[in-house]
């Protein structure tokens, strides 16, 4: 799951559960997203996965 | 013997084909088997921990009958509505409706969990399981969001729901594919009222509106009522003008029997005057052909005889006239040459003579005695026989005196003579002293004179 990019569907920021769509298994799936650093991700950046907290939890960074 | 080994492999294969059905399982896309008992523990690769059973999505595998049991997870989604009594945060009670879809996850963590919780649960079980589980979450959520922000910030909405769910969702396996608020009712109007203004403010700029277009329907009825009064009453008007033209018509059409009669006679009136016409003027062209063409060409015969016999004339006498005019053009030509002839010779003989007469003249002048002598003698012949003239008359002569008597006479006679050259004498002598030459007329009136 590590370095995977995906895009925010659900803003993620410090203190709140954002939400991120994932291309896995061949086929997409939301998974809830909080972000490695502190900064709010709006919706519809591209992202980065940095840190898998199984089963549907990542951290993300902005991707680029 | 060979059909007998071929049989029995047949068989044998049929067996171990029905064996094999019966021992392996297929896992539908929808689906995860849930595979326990003797050996089934989940591979390595599947889970870093391992499971007490086994999870096989998407393919196949063996299953020992009596040893092993399989169950199988549906992965597809399932719809539950949620009915919710609530209070918001500003201690509003709502009754809000939705509808929540939710499918087991489709990792190996979720299906376990999912498998631990809800496998062999009926779905009516599940689905109040859920319905508890999401209407105490919605509640939650509902009572840390206002009523406004309900309705305008769906963002927060999601993200309320979103965190408050994202624990008991993992904990359970389960996604939410979607969480929709369908209804938000409230008893004490609240929401009612909060849109009152804005609607009392629509609703009057709809009455103003509907106000301004009934005026201005209503003025545009007014402007159309009064064309179409205006067109009826053209209408009428071109109507009553029509109906007008149709009873003139008609009365038209009724009178058209004597009319056509009379313009038939009027016709034949017609018709026989043109005939009369026509008979007049044939009978003055018969007359014209049989009189007045004759009389016409007669006279002109007899005008053209005359013309002719009159030219005939003035030719011969202007012919007549010119031969008048050239005899007497010669004859006048003659004796203005004969004219001018003699008086030539005349003026020739006169200047002859006056040379003569000069010359005896300046004879005279110089020696007039014998000039005059000279012409006595010259004459004298003549003066004799003139002095003998007298006597040629005398047809018996008596001479008296005797022959004494015809000399004396003679001698007169020639005395006289004498006498006569003394007066000439004389006479040019006076002339002489007068200092003017003789004169050429008084020389010969004097000279021939006996």
């Amino acid at each position: 799951m590590v370095g995977k990019r995906g895009r925010v569907i659900g803003r993620v920021g410090p203190g709140i559960v954002g939400e991120v769509m994932l291309p896995v298994r061949g086929a997409t799936e939301a998974f809830y997203a909080y972000p490695a650093a502190d900064e709010v991700i709006e919706v519809g950046t591209p992202v980065v996965v940095v840190e898998f907290d199984p089963p549907r939890s990542v951290y993300v960074a902005r991707a680029i | 013997m060979l059909w007998t080994y071929l049989i029995t492999g047949a068989i044998a294969l049929v067996v171990l084909l029905i064996l094999f059905r019966m021992v392996w399982r297929v896992a539908e896309p929808n689906e995860a088997l849930i595979i326990s008992g003797l050996g089934a523990h989940s591979s390595a690769e599947q889970i870093n921990e391992t499971l007490g059973f086994k999870i096989v999505v998407g393919r196949g595998t063996a299953v020992l009958p009596g040893f092993q049991t399989v169950r199988r997870l549906p992965l597809d989604i399932r719809a539950t509505p949620l009915t919710v009594t609530c209070v918001s945060s500003q201690g509003i009670p709502l009754h809000i409706k939705g509808v929540t879809a939710y499918k087991v996850g489709d990792d190996y963590g979720s299906i376990a969990n999912a498998a631990r919780r809800f496998l062999e649960q009926s779905d009516e079980q599940v689905m109040s399981t859920i319905h508890e589980l999401f209407a105490g979450h919605l509640r939650a959520i509902v009572g840390s969001t206002t009523v406004e922000e309900m309705l305008h910030d769906r963002e927060t909405l999601t993200t309320n729901i979103r965190g408050s769910l994202a624990g008991d969702m993992e904990k359970l396996g389960l996604v939410v594919d979607s969480l929709q608020i369908q209804e938000i009712d409230d008893e004490s109007g609240y929401i009612k009222n909060l849109g009152r203004p804005q609607a009392a403010a629509v609703e009057a700029a709809a009455r103003i509106a509907w106000a301004e277009r009934d005026r201005e329907a209503t003025e545009r009825e007014q402007v159309a009522g009064a064309a179409k009064a205006a067109a009826v009453r053209q209408s009428s008007i071109a109507q009553a003008g029509y109906q007008a033209e149709v009873d003139q018509a008609n009365s038209k059409a009724s009178q058209s029997g004597p009319l056509a009669e009379a313009l038939a006679r009027q016709q034949v009136v017609v018709a026989e005057t043109e005939t009369a016409k026509l008979n007049a003027a044939l009978a003055e062209k018969q007359l014209e052909s049989s009189v007045l063409k004759p009389a016409d060409a007669e006279a002109y015969k007899q005008r053209t005889l005359a013309n002719a016999a009159r030219d005939a004339q003035i030719a011969s006498a202007e012919a007549n006239a010119r031969e008048v005019t050239l005899r007497g053009e010669a004859q006048a030509r003659a004796t203005e040459l004969n004219g001018k002839a003699e008086a030539l010779a005349v003026q020739a003989k006169a200047m002859a003579e006056a040379a003569g007469i000069k010359a005896r003249a300046e004879a005279l002048a110089t020696n007039t005695d014998a000039v005059v002598a000279q012409q006595l003698a010259e004459a004298y012949p003549e003066i004799v026989r003139a002095a003998a003239s007298s006597f040629e008359k005398v047809g018996n002569m008596v001479v008296l005196n005797g022959a004494q008597g015809i000399e004396d006479t003679l001698v007169k006679t020639i005395t006289m003579g004498g006498s006569g050259f003394a007066l000439a004498k004389q006479l040019i002598d006076s002339l002489s002293t007068n200092g003017k030459p003789p004169t050429l007329e008084a020389v010969p009136d004097e000279a021939p004179r006996p």
